[in-house]
């Protein structure tokens, strides 16, 4: 009976794994896809030469310099981040389509759901690989212009460090609104439906402020319909500069800044999914 | 292994597809076409340009869903995963990944299959050899011709060892050296018993390989005869007076 339990087991993991495998096997063609585009260098490159700009403007101010290396370097990274987000994102299904790739995938015993989630942790790992190498350019960049007592760069790095994976947090949420839209729509169109996604979530605090403004109840509703459908980015932005700047939320905040952004990405990956099941391909 | 000759590997009943033009205006592709071919037989769909001969493959691989009639493929629903894992296709003009090796392509080919570590390895290595690209495994496929890329392709479509191959144009962009290797390697698979569809212009290829072939013809199977019973010595000529007096004007 118990040798029973035990073969049964290795049947689920065994099943488990076979679900998995094609996840792994796409999750690796996209990373390698992307991380051998010379675009991604162009854009590291920069990325690197806007640190060490912050550096050379950082010296010219007065006692303001670190402050302006980590401003500089945090909005290089979102920035260059959010652009390879937004354009690979945005290609990531569409690119398949147009290149018939997809009918080297969808002969073969993968499921939809396989597909997007595939698709979305290689980008997704390969903007961790980037992040990483340029919050090193950044740490970097702030030991050359401080190198102070060994402590307060450990402590300046951890800063960084925790602020970095909360704009990694929001790129993730950008990849699979990306993601989404290039399941239905153009490239161009999956761009601009993303960066006004992007756009929206940093405004949706307006929409509570507009709502209260408003007399007529239905439009009240709206407001408050669409602030509450809508992803609030601005708290995360707030929280993200905090800790740049050595203050740490507590934990109730960061718990749920991570629980809202992987619920929204989990609904946004099995929206891709059901998308793409119902699409006939070209 | 005569039970299993009598079994189809492909059965179609009433198969008709709508599809939209790049102005969305709808025509019939495939109109009411039945279908039925055995386990180990290896068959040749003829027909011009824009007869239906590859939406025809994409609907018995369940990449199109049809409009009416029943479909299936090794006695499951088209697309479904169980016939899926027991099936190879070689697209017209393959696709690939520009940035994958050789190598690289075909490891992905077979994780997508399930397949990993020195079994699959192990099998790339057969496959290279088979279609002589051993030493071009390592070169990123964005660099190879189309005959190289048509080569990669069949290699790709043998990964799963399949029992039911299908094969959309095969020795399209392929020398003369090539197209003898490719029929060579289609010949060693039909001694192999596996049921292979193909589609095909090349009469010449079409008389050589095919036990029994189809005549596509806007859409409607017009024709379809053992291709020893049009001609016994698999002549290409014949073959091509046969085809031209089946299609529709």
């Amino acid at each position: 009976m118990e040798h029973c339990a035990e073969s049964q087991g290795q049947k689920v993991t065994a099943k488990k794994a076979g679900l998995l495998l094609p996840v792994f096997a796409i999750a690796s063609n996209t990373f390698k896809e992307v991380s051998r585009d010379k675009v991604v260098y162009t854009f590291f490159v920069f990325a690197v030469i806007i640190s060490f700009f912050g550096l050379a403007l950082g010296s010219l101010s007065v006692g303001q310099d670190l402050r302006i290396i980590l401003d500089l370097g945090m909005f290089g990274i979102s920035t260059i981040g959010g652009i390879i987000a937004v354009f690979a994102g945005a290609n990531l299904v569409y690119k398949e389509l147009e290149k018939k790739t997809c009918y080297l995938i969808f002969t073969k015993p993968v499921r939809p759901w396989q597909f997007i989630l595939g698709k979305y942790l290689g980008l997704a790992l390969c903007l961790l690989v980037l992040i990483a190498a340029m919050a090193v350019f950044l740490t970097l960049t702030v030991y050359i212009a401080d190198p102070g007592q060994l402590l307060v760069f450990k402590e300046r790095v951890l800063f960084i460090g925790a602020s970095l994976l909360l704009t990694y947090l929001e790129l993730l949420l950008i990849i699979a609104a990306a993601e989404f839209f290039s399941t239905f729509s153009s490239p161009i169109m999956s761009v601009v439906f993303t960066i006004a996604f992007w756009f929206i979530g940093h405004s949706t605090a307006s929409l509570q402020d507009l709502s209260k403004l408003f007399t007529n109840s239905a439009l009240q509703q709206l407001a408050n319909f669409l602030y509450w459908t809508l992803p609030d980015l601005k708290t995360l932005t707030q929280t993200r500069s905090a800790i740049m700047y050595g203050q740490f939320p507590n934990s109730e905040l960061s718990i749920y800044l991570t629980a809202y952004l992987v619920s929204y990405v989990i609904i946004l990956l099995v929206l891709s999914a059901m998308v793409s099941e119902k699409r006939e391909l070209p | 292994m005569n039970a299993q000759l009598s079994q189809a590997a492909i059965k179609v009943t009433n198969l008709v597809k709508r599809r939209e033009t790049k102005l969305l205006k709808s025509f019939l592709a495939i109109s009411g076409i039945n279908l039925e071919i055995a386990e180990g037989v290896t068959y040749g769909l003829i027909g011009p340009n824009g007869a239906g001969k590859t939406t025809t493959i994409k609907l018995l691989l369940g990449l199109l869903k049809p409009d009416g009639g029943e479909i299936k493929v090794l006695g499951k629903p088209a697309g479904e995963h169980e016939a899926l894992r027991r099936i190879g296709f070689l697209p017209e003009s393959p696709y690939f990944y520009s940035h994958l090796t050789g190598r690289e392509y075909l490891t992905f080919t077979g994780q997508l299959f399930g397949m990993q570590g020195p079994a699959l390895q192990n099998r790339i290595g057969e496959l290279l050899h088979l279609v002589s690209m051993e030493n071009k495994a390592e070169e990123r496929t964005g660099t190879y011709s189309k005959g190289m890329l048509q080569r990669l392709g069949m290699a790709a479509a043998l990964v799963n060892d399949p029992d039911l191959l299908f094969l959309d144009e095969p020795m399209s962009g392929l020398d003369p050296l090539g197209r003898m290797d490719m029929r060579k390697i289609i010949i060693a698979l039909k001694e192999k018993g596996k049921t292979i569809f193909f589609n095909s212009h090349l009469l010449p290829d079409v008389a050589h390989l095919c036990d029994k072939v189809g005549v596509l013809s806007q859409g409607k199977l017009t024709a379809e005869d053992d291709l020893l019973s049009i001609t016994p010595e698999r002549n290409a000529t014949v073959l091509e007076e046969y085809f031209l007096s089946h299609i529709e004007a």
